[in-house]
């Protein structure tokens, strides 16, 4: 099977990313060992958050232009922001577990992403459950929309409820609160997580693309 | 410094895990769809 040039960029980006982290980069001296999972935590979560705009942008085009390309590509950011989410919410839990004693807490940032998690769960079910295309294009596109707008809520839960999350230290107007070090390693997390959502993400609105065109020339539903 | 790398390590074996599962299953439902295309 051949692997697209994009796909060996993601997997080589990936590995360099994980040898910073593991050799390159100094442990945080309160947390320990544990303070690393924050590079791949967070480079997740502004992937998902990414991929959720999105999701909302491609959604409004969608209903807009009604152009199945749009939906197809909504889709597939859906999919893959929602497998970002999921390792935020594992990767978050075994972090807070040897920091603040418990691995979850029903605070304000930890709830809202769950629920935008369910959002997505939601939508890709919703896609599986109705037949008619455009119908099911124009239902998702609402869902999406409406999923995409809980992403700044979240981003600014921490400064509108009381809560164990702390506040950004790097996304916000302020000089990054974190030294360089750590910073560069955060910096090439992200450029990694990056390549691998844009490889994720071609490789399944490309997946979509071939799926409706086999649907189109009668050929089996996948 | 406390001990906590069980947790550090756990948090990179899911997340890489969760990647390539995902990945491979993009390539498993494309393939599914017509075996000699790539997807």
């Amino acid at each position: 099977m051949k692997v697209s040039r994009l796909s060996i960029v993601a997997i080589l980006a990936g590995l360099a990313a994980l040898v910073r982290v593991v050799f390159f980069t100094p442990f945080e001296a309160i947390q320990g060992p544990a303070q690393k999972i924050f590079y791949v935590h967070v480079s997740a979560a502004w992937c998902a958050f990414l991929a959720f705009g999105l999701v909302g942008l491609l959604s409004a085009l969608y209903l807009w232009m009604r152009d199945e390309k749009l939906d197809r590509l909504a889709e597939s950011a859906a999919e893959v922001g929602t497998v970002f989410t999921t390792i935020v919410l594992i990767t978050g839990p075994l972090w807070a577990k040897p920091v603040w004693g418990t691995y979850w807490t029903w605070d304000a940032r930890l709830t809202l992403t769950l629920f935008l998690w369910f959002i997505f769960v939601a939508y890709i079910i919703l896609r599986g459950a109705v037949d008619d295309r455009a119908l099911r294009s124009r239902y998702s596109a609402v869902l999406g929309i409406l999923g995409a707008l809980l992403v700044p809520f979240i981003h600014l839960s921490v400064y509108m409820f009381r809560t164990l999350h702390p506040k950004p230290i790097v996304a916000k107007p302020e000089r990054p609160s974190l030294p360089n070090e750590m910073l560069v390693t955060l910096a090439v997390c992200v450029v990694a997580a990056l390549i691998i959502l844009g490889a994720l993400l071609r490789a399944r609105y490309n997946y979509a693309n071939l799926r409706d065109a086999e649907i189109d020339s009668g050929g089996a539903h996948a | 410094m406390p001990d906590n790398s069980g947790y550090y390590h756990a948090a990179y074996i899911i997340a890489v895990a969760i990647y390539v599962l995902y990945a491979l299953s993009i390539r498993r439902r494309a393939a599914k769809l017509r075996p000699s295309r790539p997807a």
